[in-house]
């Protein structure tokens, strides 16, 4: 066929498409691309299952097209095979919206692709400042290691705590929040007596912890990875006396999320988070969210910042549904839910036009024991954090 | 079946040999064998047009495996460490890509080579080990260039990958597009190429004495040979293919990650290579092309729980054809020539 032609042909099924489109209610598919098995499943199950509540909650049409959930697994941070399924969704499926992503890079393999097709990308985790810059077609629902932590470094400082060592995990998240943190906290007029970067794969963290006491630092600022290192170095914390000698730990809320506390158990007790979404939050709206999780899946013990992230993408994914009629037209979609402001459960959700990334509520949470079990209890909250980290935060 | 064969009376036996048919002669079925490879991936364009992207990276992972056979299958080098030369190939195409240059063939040539010395400067030095020694070091060299690529984050992007490779068209003419069809069109070029150059080198006196050192190194050494010389020349050339292999990973993808060093992505190859049949290129392919496929099929059937239907799979495949699949078919295309009348 000579190009010609098929160009012809081509226009004239999309230009039959486009008629077609309002007069019949069609299936739109989202296509999310996320961990559903190995070592990261529980991210992308808490994505599956909050799309599911979102769904039970609001029905599964919007102005009589109905979206349809497609799942492509990725299991680990492997940003070649990301392009191949996001391929695969949009030639194959026809998927009018890509969702998911937890992992940064696979975030970013995607870029090309979604300017090409032309369809809105909805982050639900993925956390480096830099991804909304590489498309406009990016939206995202988590949050950044900046808009954590710079808020923390102020609640910090204001705590009177003078001096502060931070421990990371040395890859791109950790160094983000080191930034961050040291940059926000020596401008409010702290010290920050020594900065350690920790290979992301240690899990004998003692010799760190030799460090931290022998700095003289009144707290420490730490952010890994959630999961066993997270473990390993909470227990390490208290083992080396380091809890016991009044050295407060601070951090991102990664640290303590909801399906590591029980794991975590006393060690977490006494951690002093900022981060969005605690399931503990107290609002009409959340209780009901995790009540609806419980009538589907029988437990809430999974519910995290990962469910609220998916949920409320499922939202913006409805309301760019809503907004284009159905039909496909990624900057129009994007730019009608830009300074779209909702509730959700995680407290009052705001679009930023520029970045693309949600502005919100930091909480600072204390971990306590509740109730059933420990619980990350809110003691203050920070209103309207925009993403420090988008242009120029480096 | 193996009963029904050792009963046959010794001169029935004598008799079926001398009716065989003479084997076609090496270069005709190395010829076969790459119209086969080039034929199927035409076809394979036209059947699935949909599912370009997968078959794309299928392709690059063909290359990359096949690169695992020339040292492993053919010089008897135990190694994990193949994904240090891949990575390498890759980040080095995608850093020129970003930096110097974007024409998809010369980044191909960038990774091909910067492969080839990393496997010239690592092969030197872990090649004077044997066995576990030596699988050891290939996973330390490994780990060694992903904490470099990671700490090097000015660089290669470190955990965020290094993204923004954007390559030209192909000769200036075929653009990269979102279907896949250059790209796919591309890597099947590039397999086919690098399947011909392959095979030329085991075919070789140089390859031929890889093969010697396989099976006797002392003996290589009695007549002369320098048994180290020849295995880190393979490894060299082995660089080569995987270094290329990454390159094309790269420009196809359009970004370099992190998991293109990783332990696993070495392991995966072995999987793949050991699924298929090693020692002759072709089992390479094959292995590849099994594996990811099934690996597809499975995860996008189910999501959730295809990698126990995985490992179930491989686990009846080394049970029940430990040659891998080319070793099966073979002994079965050897039981059926012989039962032939």
């Amino acid at each position: 066929m000579s190009p010609v032609l098929r160009t012809a042909l081509f226009g004239t099924a999309v230009g039959l498409a486009l008629m077609a489109g309002p007069a019949l209610a069609a299936t739109i598919k989202v296509g999310v691309i996320a961990p559903f098995s190995g070592p990261f499943a529980t991210a992308g199950q808490t994505f599956k299952q909050a799309i599911e509540v979102y769904q039970a909650q609001h029905g599964k049409t919007v102005g009589g097209d109905t979206i349809e959930f497609v799942f492509k697994d990725l299991d680990q941070a492997n940003p070649a095979q990301s392009k191949a399924l996001a391929q695969e969704l949009i030639v194959k499926e026809k998927v009018g919206y890509l969702a998911g992503f937890f992992f940064t890079p696979d975030a970013l393999a995607v870029a090309p692709l979604i300017d090409e097709a032309k369809i809105p990308c909805v982050i639900f985790n993925a956390a480096t400042s830099a991804i909304t810059e590489k498309s406009p077609l990016y939206v995202r629902t988590s949050f950044t290691l900046w808009q954590a932590s710079v808020p923390l470094a102020d609640y910090v400082h204001k705590q009177g705590v003078k001096k502060v060592i931070t421990a990371v995990s040395d890859y791109g998240p950790g160094i983000d929040g080191e930034t961050a943190f040291k940059t926000t906290f020596e401008k409010a007029g702290g010290q920050v007596v020594d900065t350690i970067r920790m290979p992301l794969k240690s899990t004998d963290f003692a010799p760190f912890m030799q460090r931290i006491k022998d700095s003289g630092a009144e707290a420490i600022y730490a952010f890994l990875p959630a999961g066993p290192t997270t473990l390993a170095f909470a227990k390490a914390f208290n083992d080396t006396g380091l809890k016991a000698a009044g050295i407060k730990f601070f951090g991102p809320g990664d640290i303590t999320q909801e399906p590591d506390l029980p794991a975590l158990g006393d060690a977490a007790l006494g951690i002093v988070t900022s981060f969005h979404y605690s399931q503990a939050h107290d609002s009409a709206m959340n209780k009901a969210f995790v009540a609806k999780h419980k009538e589907l899946f029988g437990s809430t013990q999974t519910v995290t910042f990962t469910s609220v992230g998916a949920y409320d993408g499922t939202h913006l994914i409805y309301k760019m549904v809503e907004a284009t009629g159905g039909k496909s037209d990624g900057a129009k979609a994007v730019d009608a839910i830009k300074n779209l402001s909702w509730e959700s459960p995680r407290g009052p959700l705001k679009l930023d036009p520029a970045s693309r990334t949600v502005i919100q509520t930091m909480y600072i949470r204390e971990t306590v024991r509740g109730a059933d079990g420990l619980i990350n209890k809110e003691i203050a909250a920070i209103p309207d954090q925009p993403d420090y980290g988008y242009k120029g935060g480096k | 079946m193996t009963a029904a064969v050792t009963k046959a009376p010794a001169g029935a036996t004598a008799a079926a040999i001398t009716a065989i048919p003479p084997r076609p002669s090496r270069a005709f079925r190395d010829a076969v064998a790459v119209a086969l490879i080039a034929g199927g991936g035409l076809a394979a364009y036209w059947i699935f047009p949909e599912d370009l992207g997968l078959l794309t990276r299928i392709l690059a992972t063909c290359l990359y495996v096949l690169s695992l056979d020339l040292v492993l299958g053919f010089c008897g080098i135990a190694t994990l460490g193949q994904a240090a030369l891949f990575g390498t190939g890759a980040y080095a195409a995608g850093i020129a890509a970003v930096h110097l240059v974007a024409d998809p063939i010369l980044l191909l040539v960038v990774g091909g080579v910067a492969g080839g010395l990393m496997a010239l400067a690592t092969g030197a030095l872990v090649l004077r080990a044997h066995g576990l020694t030596l699988l050891m070091l290939t996973i330390a060299v490994t780990q060694l260039l992903q904490e470099l690529a990671n700490k090097l984050r000015w660089l290669t992007g470190g955990s965020d990958g290094l993204s923004g490779v954007e390559p030209d068209p192909v000769l200036g003419l075929f653009r990269f597009d979102m279907y896949g069809r250059t790209s796919y069109l591309f890597a099947l070029a590039v397999l086919v190429v690098g399947v011909v150059v392959a095979q030329r080198i085991v075919r070789s006196p140089f390859g031929l004495a890889c093969r010697g050192v396989k099976e006797d190194p002392l003996r290589v050494a009695a007549l002369g040979g320098s048994p180290r010389g020849h295995l880190v020349g393979m490894y060299t050339v082995s660089g080569v293919f995987a270094g290329v292999a990454g390159a094309l990973t790269a420009v196809t993808s359009g970004i370099v990650g992190l998991d293109s060093l990783s332990f696993t992505w070495s392991a995966e190859a072995l999987v793949m290579l050991v699924l298929g049949g090693a020692g002759h290129l072709y089992g390479a392919v094959v292995g590849t092309v099994a594996f990811m496929g099934v690996h597809h099929v499975l995860a996008s059937t189910n999501p959730f729980h295809w990698m126990l239907f995985i490992g179930l799979f491989l686990m009846a495949i080394v049970l029940f054809a430990p040659g891998g699949i080319t070793g099966g078919v073979a002994r079965i295309a050897g039981l059926v020539r012989r039962r032939a009348p």
